[in-house]
């Protein structure tokens, strides 16, 4: 575990810009997001959370696969340096862990549904990623229901705690550790300081709410398909896509062709299945289209379709769909009702 | 006695005697300073209705769009409205979209709804995690910080110049009318727009919009927004391309705009609705100017108008059309 001082952030943040492409938490707009930074003043860290998640940085909103005109197919070049990303929160950096079994070319899956999904790959693949502990969770956090917690160091490449006048930084990865190795300006992290560190996650963790036990949660759901529960849970959702498009770990999306004499861009988009159309066949048939239908199935994909396919829930805890809901429909609320059925 | 017990022993007067097999409006929210939809069947479900600043969806929505069947089937809803609510019931009755006999409107008495994201300006991001409200200030507080704040500066912008807080029609009203607000600048922030360069305008436009996620929660919220099918999720053919490109952003909502000219009530849901915190209403609000100044009418206030697109006057302003 090594130190680095405050004092000498800027030029770490200086050293990274120069071989990497770096992005950090910043302020666009008056929203706090994700931002590809070119300086150290860019950085804004007085939100736990970014109201936007990372997974936008390595799963864009809106992506052109290609473009094509009458002399031929052009793919488009990835970026020319590797993706840095500082300031990661540790549900965020899990979440991108969770991404990659669905994108990634080392996902674990069944040999017939083995693929690489070039995009994700190109970014994600030699990225390095920096989660900073959360020294002070929102109400709004939930990371402890998924056997993880505030100083998690799961899915970073370094692991990262503030300690007040410096920062502490364990290789979590292979490349993490080789990062750190090269990394100047930074000494050893003493008996003190990690002592210090183990205090502040101590009080992190006890800022959380109380953790409600997943254990049944799956098999609960498998039951519940048919049963009226949907209606009472769905009742007051609106079917936005605010949860969907603020969700780390939601990643379903539309393909269109934008063409126009000639010329044109087959595009990747987030989509979300909220959405009346999500599921519209070509017969104008909807197989789910009533609202408490959607609802069902965004439970069933995070808590338990997921679960059966990946080992773990689609889920960290990040809480951003519970601040967003326009409607204030709280998972956490769902979660307890389902396992109380 | 106040108007939260008054409102609650209405509901369960409503649901033992008055025939009614719900009440919608609202309880306490998950997070402080928030509030959240209820469906009261029971009289115990009707001792968690509420009714404070926080309060802000309008539950006209639930009568609304064949996905939101909450208060169809044939069943009477009591619903709680606030002046701007009440008047998107009016207009979903002008517009068939509600029965009368199927709805008890339950109106209440609105001092302004907190926009969320002016609070959370206010407290530099730092989370609320608790919330007062004296009628004058509201008091925020969380680690670190504790803050009286006025009203005033808090506000959702739908309410800062709303002139009619009262549910105009109403069959029951809970606690006393504020009475409408004499306001002379109700227009003064689409004034203060209007008077910029076209550059000007178009930059803050952009600035706004190119900020649009696509997630669709300001359509959803709104009640006067019900088509079963949006032209944004129409695909044969499809209108407008789907990605963030700022054109087809700038359309979309261009276009809803326009088509809840003289259908919006201007209760700013869709704007607190926002997760990207789009000031959506200015352009709403525009409309409704133009609306006002045309046809002389506001949506949903004169329960005996019809709706301004669906009426023609001799004499109406005709300036649009080319001679």
């Amino acid at each position: 575990m090594i130190r680095l001082e405050k004092d000498g952030f800027k030029n770490f943040i200086e050293e990274l810009i120069a071989e990497y492409a770096v992005f950090a938490p910043v302020m666009k707009d008056g929203k706090h997001m994700f931002g590809n930074i070119s300086s150290v003043e860019d950085i804004d860290s007085s939100r736990l959370n970014t109201e936007m998640s990372p997974k936008e940085i390595f799963f864009p909103h809106s992506e052109v696969l290609f473009e094509y005109d009458e002399d031929g197919i052009r793919v488009a070049d990835g970026e020319k340096k590797p993706i840095a990303v500082w300031g990661m929160r540790g549900c965020d950096a899990r979440s991108l862990r969770m991404l990659d079994k669905v994108f990634g070319g080392d996902g674990e899956r069944p040999d017939n549904i083995k693929f690489e999904d070039p995009y994700w790959e190109r970014r994600y693949g030699d990225s390095l990623i920096f989660s900073v502990a959360c020294n002070e969770p929102l109400s709004t956090c939930f990371c402890n229901w998924f056997d993880s917690g505030p100083h998690d160091s799961a899915g970073a490449d370094i692991f990262v705690v503030d300690i007040g006048d410096a920062f502490l930084m364990d290789a979590v990865s292979g490349k993490g550790e080789e990062f750190l190795k090269g990394l100047s300006g930074s000494g050893k992290a003493s008996e003190k300081d990690k002592k210090k560190a183990a205090v502040i996650a101590e009080e992190a963790v006890s800022l959380l709410g109380k953790k409600t036990d997943l254990g049944e949660l799956n098999d609960k759901l498998k039951g519940l398909f048919h049963k009226p529960i949907w209606d009472s849970v769905s009742a007051k959702c609106v079917n936005c896509g605010a949860c969907s498009f603020t969700c780390s770990t939601c990643h379903c999306f539309d393909i269109q062709d934008e063409s126009r004499k000639g010329r044109g861009k087959r595009v990747r988009i987030w989509d979300a299945c909220m959405f009346p159309i999500f599921t519209k066949e070509a017969s104008g048939h909807n197989p789910r289209s009533l609202s408490k239908e959607r609802v069902r199935q965004r439970v069933m994909h995070k808590y338990s379709y997921f679960v059966d396919n990946h080992g773990e829930f689609l889920c960290t805890g990040c809480g951003r769909c519970i601040s967003v809901c326009p409607v204030n429909l709280d998972i956490r609320e769902v979660i307890r009702e389902v396992l109380a059925s | 006695m106040n108007i939260q017990q008054e409102l609650r022993d209405a509901a369960r007067k409503l649901l033992a005697e008055g025939g009614v097999d719900q009440i919608i409006g609202w309880s306490s929210g998950s997070l402080p300073m928030s509030s959240t939809p209820l469906f009261a069947a029971t009289k115990e479900e009707a001792d968690d209705l509420i009714f404070d600043a926080t309060c802000g969806s309008n539950l006209t929505v639930y009568f609304t769009k064949d996905r939101r069947q909450i208060a169809r089937d044939g069943k009477k809803s009591g619903v709680v409205v606030k002046g701007c609510d009440a008047r998107s019931i009016v207009l979903n009755l002008k517009e068939n979209q509600i029965k009368r006999d199927d709805v008890v409107i339950i109106g209440v008495p609105c001092d302004g709804i907190i926009d969320r994201s002016k609070v959370e300006d206010k407290t530099g991001g730092r989370e609320v995690l608790e919330f007062s409200d004296n009628g004058k200030n509201i008091s925020v507080k969380g680690r670190g910080f504790d803050i009286d704040i006025p009203r005033t500066e808090v506000l959702s912008d739908s309410c800062i110049s709303c002139v009619h807080p009262d549910a105009g029609m109403s069959d029951i009203f809970i606690g006393e009318p504020r009475g409408e607000q004499k306001t002379k600048d109700q227009y003064l922030s689409v004034e203060q727009f209007e008077e910029l360069s076209a550059e000007e305008r178009w930059e803050r436009t952009k600035q706004e919009y190119s900020k649009c996620i696509r997630c669709y929660a300001c359509r959803n919220v709104c009640p006067s927004c019900y088509c079963n099918e949006c032209f944004v999720d129409q695909n044969d053919p499809q209108w407008i391309g789907k990605t963030l490109d700022l054109s087809d952003t700038i359309i979309f909502h261009v276009i809803r705009n326009l088509h809840v000219a003289g259908r919006c009530v201007e209760c700013g849901s869709c704007e607190r609705a926002c997760p990207m915190d789009i000031r959506l209403l200015l352009l709403n609000r525009k409309v409704a100017k133009e609306v006002a100044e045309r046809f002389g009418m506001e949506t949903g206030v004169d329960p005996d108008a019809k709706p301004a697109m669906s009426d023609f006057r001799e004499g109406e302003k005709q300036d649009f059309i080319m001679g």
